[in-house]
């Protein structure tokens, strides 16, 4: 039988060399011994995903290899995630995320989305092209903590500030974080967004820090 | 304006002075106050809006379009339209079928939006001659041509179905010599390969993949004896040695890349190259000054085989 930790190592190197074979076993493995599937997520697909980013940024892995350790990673997540306990998962948080409107540009965002799905956030995810207003519907519905949009383009860019004006006017406790190639801290920053995350890497610790400014800022308000 | 200063450069020659090439698309239309998709789709405007867009930045050279869904368009990919930009392909043809299964044909001048692109250089074309620019000639190369008919599962197939992910490209390459024709035929001097998704792949699949799906362009292109180049873009460093090798007379490139590492590189082999005015940071936004930021790439440019353009 395997340890804990030879699982963990299997789930990690599974997706790091996208072995999409070896994840399902493992991650199969694991739940039928009884191993917490949490931290098979956390320790074993999320921790691959980290070296996967690395080599992402070091430009020794490419947009075709990150997609293959994406799927292998989400062919573990499909198995382990509906054993998570609730009380565990406990629904971190919500996020809208969608590519704004005119843009079809969505792999990154897809790295995005995936995770904040690792993180075990409920995503609700409107794709690409999405019309402006759908975000600030979609956000109403589901009163999701974080709206998450991705631009790749300087003139698509421009619709993500009139998102934010829109969506502040009806709630302005909505931590809006904005994303892709041509947005930066100044852009985000003079589009009045919450937050900026270069890479997908770190969009979750972002949200989650975005989400604890807001509640501070919340708390003072009300003293 | 000064056509064999565009042409030398891109030829990686040395020029008195580095000529200029506005990648306008576009902005041709919103500078004749019209719509992007109205001026697209009709010949008389987008001759319009060229010229005038040559005669206001004084361009040394212009394309006639710089819109990657024209080829994905003439073979059968649906397009959605916008007021403010190029359109964009809805449609994949081969999400789950090769060409051959899915029926595509290579493209005739009859197909998609080319008559209205031969009608518009027709009357571009003379206007350009008395201006002293050339018109350029940008077609959608083979990987960004065959995510278009396969959709993103193409970076997957690349490992998972190669066999697949080498016919869509393949076909993707003859689309694009076809293209390559065209612009010959329309009187383009420079004619393009640009290849924006090549910059996301790693050098072994680009040597495997792009490199010689570019072929049959690049042959086209010589032997109708103009000028070549190779589009890319993004933070593209790993692939840059085979983009400089792929055959062509010169490559351009974006704001994403260091420019005194791209001039080194091209002197090294011998190439012309262009860019890489900030488009987003200086031109769109204003956040770094334009003037600046036009200083740094002409100082690190030089006057060798370089063309002063945005990225
Ligand atoms: C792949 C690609 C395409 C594919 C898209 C496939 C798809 N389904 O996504 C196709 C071929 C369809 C395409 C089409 C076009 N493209 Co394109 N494309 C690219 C390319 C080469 C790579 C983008 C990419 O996927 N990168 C890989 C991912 C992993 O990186 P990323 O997207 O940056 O995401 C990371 C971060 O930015 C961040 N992030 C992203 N989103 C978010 C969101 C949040 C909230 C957060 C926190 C973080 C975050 O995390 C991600 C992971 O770390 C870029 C070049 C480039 N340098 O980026 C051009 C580029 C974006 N495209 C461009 C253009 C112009 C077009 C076209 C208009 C081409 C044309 N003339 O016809 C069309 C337009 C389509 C449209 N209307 O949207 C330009 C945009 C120029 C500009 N500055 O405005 C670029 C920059 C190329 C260039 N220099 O010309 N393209």
């Amino acid at each position: 039988m395997a340890t804990k930790e030879e699982l963990l190592e299997l789930l990690k190197d599974g997706v790091i060399n996208y072995k999409e074979e070896q994840v399902k076993e493992a991650a199969q493995t694991a739940v039928d011994d009884g191993h917490p599937a949490l931290e098979m997520i956390m320790d074993g697909l999320a921790a691959g995903m980290e070296v996967v980013g690395d080599l992402y940024e070091r430009h020794e892995y490419f947009v075709p290899e990150v997609l293959m350790c994406a799927d292998a990673l989400y062919l573990g997540l499909d198995i382990l995630r509906p054993h998570v306990p609730k009380s565990d998962s406990g629904a971190v948080a919500q996020v809208v995320i969608g590519s704004i409107q005119g843009d079809v540009h969505d792999i990154g965002k897809n790295l995005v989305k995936m995770m904040f799905d690792v993180a075990g956030w409920e995503v609700h995810d409107l794709g690409r092209d999405v019309p402006l207003e759908n975000f600030v519907k979609e956000q109403l519905r589901t009163d999701a903590e974080v709206v998450a949009m991705s631009a790749m383009m300087t003139t698509t860019m421009l619709g993500m500030k009139k998102v934010i004006q829109m969506i502040k006017e009806k709630n302005p406790n909505v931590a809006i974080m904005l994303g892709g190639a041509p947005v930066t801290q100044d852009v985000a920053n003079l589009f009045g967004a919450d937050g900026y995350a270069e890479s997908a890497g770190n969009a979750v610790q972002e949200g989650i820090k975005m989400i604890g400014r807001l509640r501070e800022y919340e708390k003072k308000k009300a003293d | 304006m000064a056509k064999q200063l565009l042409i030398d450069a891109y030829r990686g020659k040395r020029t008195a002075s580095p000529p200029w090439v506005p990648y306008a698309g576009v902005h041709c239309a919103f500078l004749i106050n019209e719509p992007a998709d109205k001026m697209l789709k009709d010949p008389k405007l987008l001759a319009k809006g060229v010229v005038n867009a040559a005669k206001r930045y004084k361009a040394d050279g212009i394309p006639l379009v710089f819109d990657l869904s024209v080829e994905a368009n003439s073979v059968g990919c649906e397009l959605k339209w916008w007021g403010d930009n190029v359109p964009s392909v809805t449609t994949h043809p081969c999400s789950n079928k090769t060409p051959a299964d899915a029926g595509l044909k290579l493209p005739t001048k009859e197909s998609g939006r080319w008559p209205v692109l031969y009608e518009a250089a027709k009357i571009a074309k003379p206007q350009l001659d008395d201006l002293d620019c050339v018109l350029m000639g940008l077609f959608c190369g083979p990987l960004t041509l065959a995510s278009h008919l396969a959709g993103v599962r193409i970076f997957t197939d690349l490992y998972k179905n190669p066999d697949f992910a080498h016919e869509v490209i393949k076909f993707a390459g003859e689309v694009g010599a076809i293209a390559a024709g065209f612009y010959a035929e329309m009187g383009s001097e420079i004619i393009a390969i640009v290849d924006p998704v090549a910059s996301q792949i790693k050098s072994e699949t680009f040597q495997e993949f792009v490199t010689p799906n570019s072929q049959p362009a690049i042959k086209v292109i010589h032997d109708a004896g103009k000028t070549s180049s190779f589009f890319i873009c993004g933070d593209c460093t790993k692939v840059m040695e085979d983009v400089c090798k792929i055959g062509t007379h010169g490559f351009a490139i974006d704001e994403q890349l260091n420019m005194n590492f791209v001039r080194d590189l091209a002197r090294k082999h011998e190439v012309g190259f262009g860019g890489n005015l900030k488009l987003t940071l200086a031109l769109s936004l204003g956040l770094l000054s334009p003037r600046e930021d036009a200083i740094v790439s002409l100082a690190a440019g030089g006057h060798i085989g370089y063309t002063f353009a945005p990225g």
